[in-house]
């Protein structure tokens, strides 16, 4: 117990309650969207799924398919080459050069392939600016339309950044003054009251809050690291340590130099050298791979391999390009190991949760889970309280929108990825914002109308059961293999996703069932709602 | 009597100064100055990268002491002091720096 003098008791208890009321809708909508995040990787897997699984690896012969895709650029953009996965494992390799434009701005420019990961036949080709060559990926939009809203609620660069950054700020705050505030913490994290309307509902707030605390606070820093680091943090180490050059800032912290030689100079075999990266790395994954200036004396090869097991973070290898030998073990900051280096690699782990595959993504998605419901209760027992003033009633129904309306839009966006064509001229990016917009505005519409706000949230509820249910029908609809094929082939990653949505839509629609039932036995519980049709 | 409920307001309106933009100017003034007075570490970076991963941490202290400290001016004093030392701090090596370049 946190014993304090009743004045900054009740100071606390304001920067408790509007820290989380001010920006607390936006707050629920960036941890909704996180909490799917978490499986963004499963989901882009699900969503466009190969006929054939992918091999956990490159197959034999990537070397040869690299010289060919070379030889088909521009020569400029050996200058750097990007290896990463997308959904369903698809590898895309991106040549490009740095060239600064008339106006004297940085660009990047070059030519990206999309490899099937079993053939390594070439799916798509973009050539043109880096920045719209990313802007123009289809594969993964399921996915990215998720993280995008979770990570900047598709506002453009850096508001959207600087939005979520303070939005975990207030979040972080929310916590430690919850922490001061809940004098009874051991107490209150198991006590339970079970009885019907608002003191079981302060129950199970104060019970999901407490036991998240800590959680809270990891989630909200991490985040906010995340969100001011380039947006804030590297422009105002620029303008202090580097005569406000970003440029030279983030060469300092992230170039991995090798003395400068132009001479030519062939490349050895890559599927050596990769090789030997993943057996150095204990056989993980190759996460990412950088290759700079390919075919050059100075050439050098970046390999970032998924963490071992029981690891939290991958090993990050630099290998010669023109020898294929190994140089050593390389920090993502700097040249040699360092605290900041160590604590940087950490965020990426404690925020998403994927150093112990799916097991820490699912403790991570139930944390986040409780944080989801621990603000959106805590929004709803804030205007309960206040239920007879018109303005706080308003505010009621404007919660009920977002914090049911919020799931069914979610669910609703990939209907668009499944049923529109992928291809055309809008990108799957906007149509599933479009339909994520429209049922949005029905939703509004509907939470304007409403008389009853049980029912119209019992109704999202079941609105939303009823969305996960029918996301594996449009699935098999927008062509991807059906379940037989899918087991026959050992797709346990796009199995499993599609029985969570049952199972998500199952509960939903049960407690939307449930609601209706409890509503019907016993009236009390609808007084919150009289009060707003009086 | 009559008095009272502006001075209240008055109150919450430099409390809300004082946790907001000034909480933040300290917070960023403080990450600033840390890559100058925080050591470099084996890599030559720590002092870049500390204070970057500590902001938000620093954010949310001089918010909620700025919420706390039931001595308005107290808090003005502390806060405005600790963003001033650090700006000095800064401006002397900005300064510094231009005259070494000239």
């Amino acid at each position: 117990m946190i014993k304090l003098p009743k004045q900054q008791t009740q100071s606390l208890l304001a920067v408790h309650g509007w820290s989380g009321v001010l920006l607390g809708l936006l707050l629920y909508a960036v941890i909704c969207t996180g909490v799917a995040a978490v499986f963004a990787e499963e989901i882009g897997d699900w969503a466009n799924p190969l006929a054939q699984p992918a091999p956990a690896t490159l197959p034999a012969g990537f070397d040869a398919r690299f010289r060919e895709l070379a030889a088909q650029v521009d020569p400029r953009h050996h200058e750097e080459i990007l290896l990463f996965p997308s959904a369903g494992k698809r590898w895309h390799l991106l040549f490009h050069s740095h060239e600064t434009g008339a106006d004297g701005q940085h660009l990047e420019r070059g030519t990206e392939f999309e490899l099937d990961p079993n053939s390594l036949a070439v799916l798509s080709r973009q050539d043109g600016l880096v920045e719209d060559i990313g802007a123009g990926r289809r594969s993964n939009a399921v996915a990215e339309f998720l993280v995008d809203l979770h990570v900047r609620l598709h506002l453009p660069n850096p508001w959207g950044l600087l939005l979520t950054g303070t939005l975990g700020l207030m979040m972080m705050v929310a916590a430690i003054s919850g922490l001061f505030l809940h004098r009874h913490l051991f107490k209150e994290i198991f006590t339970l009251r079970r009885r019907r309307g608002l003191l079981t509902a302060r129950d199970l707030h104060v019970t999901a809050g407490t036991w998240n605390l800590p959680f809270a606070f990891l989630l909200a820093f991490t985040g906010s690291f995340f969100s001011f680091a380039t947006t804030v943090g590297v422009p105002a180490m620029a303008m202090v340590a580097f005569n406000g050059d970003v440029e030279a800032a983030t060469e300092a912290l992230t170039a991995k130099k090798l003395p400068e030689d132009a001479t030519p100079a062939a490349a050895s075999n890559l599927d050596q050298l990769l090789a030997d990266a993943r057996q150095r790395g204990g056989g993980g994954d190759i996460a990412f791979a950088q290759l700079q200036h390919w075919g050059r004396a100075d050439g050098w090869a970046n390999v970032q391999l998924a963490p071992r097991e029981g690891g939290l973070i991958g090993d990050i290898l630099l290998y010669s390009l023109p020898s294929g030998g190994f140089l050593r073990e390389q920090p993502f900051l700097g040249h040699t190991p360092s605290l900041g280096n160590d604590l940087v690699l950490l965020m990426s782990p404690l925020h998403f949760g994927n150093f112990a595959g799916v097991l820490s993504k699912s403790a991570w998605f139930a944390l986040g889970f409780a944080g989801a419901y621990v603000t959106l209760t805590g929004l709803l027992l804030w205007t309960r309280r206040r239920d007879e003033q018109r303005n706080w009633r308003w505010m009621n129904r404007g919660i009920h929108a977002v914090g049911y309306g919020l799931p069914l839009a979610l669910a609703a966006a990939p209907y668009a990825w499944f049923l529109l064509p992928r291809e055309g001229a809008w990108h799957p990016l906007d149509t599933q914002g479009l339909l994520f917009l429209l049922v949005s505005a029905l939703v509004i519409l509907a939470s304007l109308l409403a008389r009853d706000l049980d029912r119209l949230r019992r109704g999202l509820l079941a609105a939303t059961g009823l969305a996960l249910l029918g996301l594996p029908l449009a699935r098999l609809v927008g062509g991807g293999p059906g379940w037989a094929s899918a087991w026959q082939q050992g797709q346990t990653s796009l199995l499993s996703v599609e029985l969570a949505l049952l199972l998500a839509g199952l509960l939903c629609l049960h407690f939307a069932r449930r609601g209706a039932q409890a509503g019907a036995e016993t009236t009390p519980a609808s007084a919150p709602t009289t009060a707003e049709q009086a | 009597m009559p008095d009272a409920a502006p001075t209240t307001r008055r109150r919450a309106w430099l409390r809300g100064l004082l946790a907001g933009p000034l909480a933040l100017l300290a917070a960023l003034l403080t990450m600033m100055a840390g890559a100058l007075w925080l050591p470099e570490g084996a890599a030559g970076l720590d002092h870049l990268v500390l204070p970057v991963l500590v902001f938000p941490l620093l954010w949310a202290g001089w918010f909620l002491y700025a919420c706390l400290d039931p001595r308005l001016p107290r808090g003005y004093a502390v806060v405005g002091g600790a963003a001033l030392l650090q700006l000095g701090l800064i401006l002397a090596h900005v300064l510094a720096a231009k005259a070494g370049g000239a």
